[in-house]
C-alpha cells in the first residue's frame, strides 16, 4: 500500500514529462542545493550548455520569487519565516520546462495578471526594451527585488511562458507560471 | 584609494579592483543571498574614484558566468556608470569575456547597445 502510494505519485509526475519536483517552504539553501541537482542532472542527460543554463536561470528566480513573495508562509519576517511553493523541473516533447506554483493574496492577483499578460505578449526585442527599462527604473512598489525576475524568465523561456491562477477562498489565489525553454 | 580584493564564493563574483592602475575586474557567478548588500559598497567605491578622474585610462573586464536578475541591475548600472565617466573625459574600455554563443554573450551585447563614449570589446574564452 505505502509502496503503491509512492509509485502512484511517480507515475503521476512521470506522465506530465516531471523529472523533478520539491513541494514545501523554500530556503536559500534548498535553491543551492536543488539548484545544483537540476545542473547536474542535466549535464549528465547530454542537455545542451545553453539550454541547462536557462532552466537553472529560471529555476534560480522561480525560488527566489516563492522566498520573497509567496502568500502561504510561516514565522515573522523580523526573526526568520519560510515561504512554501511547489517547483517542478522536466521535459514534453523534448522542450524543457520549469514551472512553479505559490499562493498570493488577492489583491495582488490582478496587478500580476496585467504585467504577466504584457511580458508574454512581447516579442524578443519587446522584453529586452522592457527588462533594460525595469532593470534601470525604481523598484516597483511591494517588490523586494530588481522586480524583473518575471522579465528574466521569459527571456530565457524560448518556447514562451505560461500561467494560471486559480481561487482558493475570498483571501487567496493559487498562482503558477511555467516557462517552456 | 585602497584596493579591493575579493575571493569567488559559489554564489557571488571574484572581486579585483586597483584604484591606482584604473584596472577592474569581475568574474563568477553572482546569485547571492543579498545582492545589494554585495554591490552597494563596491558600486560606492567606484562611484567615488570615478568622480575624481580626468584624462584616465580606465579598464573594467567582466568574465561572468551567471548571474540573477537583482544582479543585472548592478552590472547594467556599472556600464551606465562607466558610460557616464567616459563622457566626462576619460578613456574607458569594457572588455567582456565569455564563451561564443553562451547566453552570456547576448547579455553582454543588449548591456553594450546605449554606449556612445565608453568601448566594449567582446573577447571570446573558447
Amino acid at each position: 500500500m505505502l509502496a503503491s502510494e509512492m509509485f502512484d505519485l511517480r507515475d503521476t509526475l512521470g506522465q506530465q514529462g516531471i523529472t523533478f519536483c520539491y513541494s514545501g517552504y523554500m530556503t536559500e539553501g534548498i535553491l543551492l542545493g536543488i539548484g545544483n541537482a537540476i545542473k547536474t542532472q542535466m549535464q549528465l542527460g547530454d542537455a545542451d550548455a545553453k539550454v541547462t543554463k536557462g532552466v537553472f536561470a529560471v529555476f534560480v528566480e522561480q525560488v527566489q520569487n516563492v522566498i520573497r513573495y509567496s502568500a502561504e508562509k510561516i514565522g515573522n519576517e523580523d526573526s526568520s519565516e519560510l515561504r512554501y511553493g511547489i517547483l517542478t523541473v522536466g521535459s514534453k516533447d523534448d522542450v524543457p520546462f520549469v514551472a512553479c506554483g505559490n499562493m498570493i493574496e488577492t489583491k495582488d492577483a490582478e496587478r500580476l495578471r496585467d504585467s504577466l499578460t504584457h511580458i508574454k505578449g512581447l516579442d524578443r526585442d519587446g522584453l529586452k526594451a522592457l527588462w533594460k527599462e525595469t532593470l534601470r527604473g525604481e523598484t516597483p512598489e511591494g517588490s523586494k527585488g530588481a522586480g524583473v525576475g518575471f522579465i528574466d524568465i521569459a527571456r530565457n523561456a524560448r518556447h514562451g511562458i505560461d500561467f494560471d491562477f486559480r481561487k482558493v477562498d475570498d483571501a487567496y489565489v493559487f498562482f503558477t507560471l511555467k516557462a517552456l525553454l | 584609494m585602497e584596493n579591493i580584493k575579493i575571493p569567488a564564493e559559489e554564489r557571488s563574483l571574484e572581486v579585483d579592483f586597483d584604484f591606482a592602475a584604473n584596472t577592474f575586474s569581475l568574474s563568477g557567478r553572482s546569485f547571492p543571498e543579498n545582492v545589494p548588500e554585495f554591490f552597494g559598497p563596491l558600486v560606492d567605491k567606484l562611484k567615488e574614484h570615478f568622480a575624481t578622474q580626468k584624462g584616465a585610462r580606465i579598464v573594467f573586464s567582466f568574465s561572468l558566468v551567471y548571474f540573477n536578475s537583482p544582479s543585472a541591475k548592478y552590472v547594467l548600472g556599472l556600464f551606465d556608470l562607466l558610460e557616464r565617466t567616459a563622457e566626462a573625459g576619460n578613456e574607458v574600455k569594457i572588455l567582456w569575456a565569455c564563451e561564443k554563443d553562451d547566453d552570456m554573450q547576448e547579455m553582454g551585447e543588449d548591456m553594450a547597445e546605449d554606449l556612445e563614449s565608453a568601448t566594449f570589446e567582446l573577447r571570446f574564452l573558447n
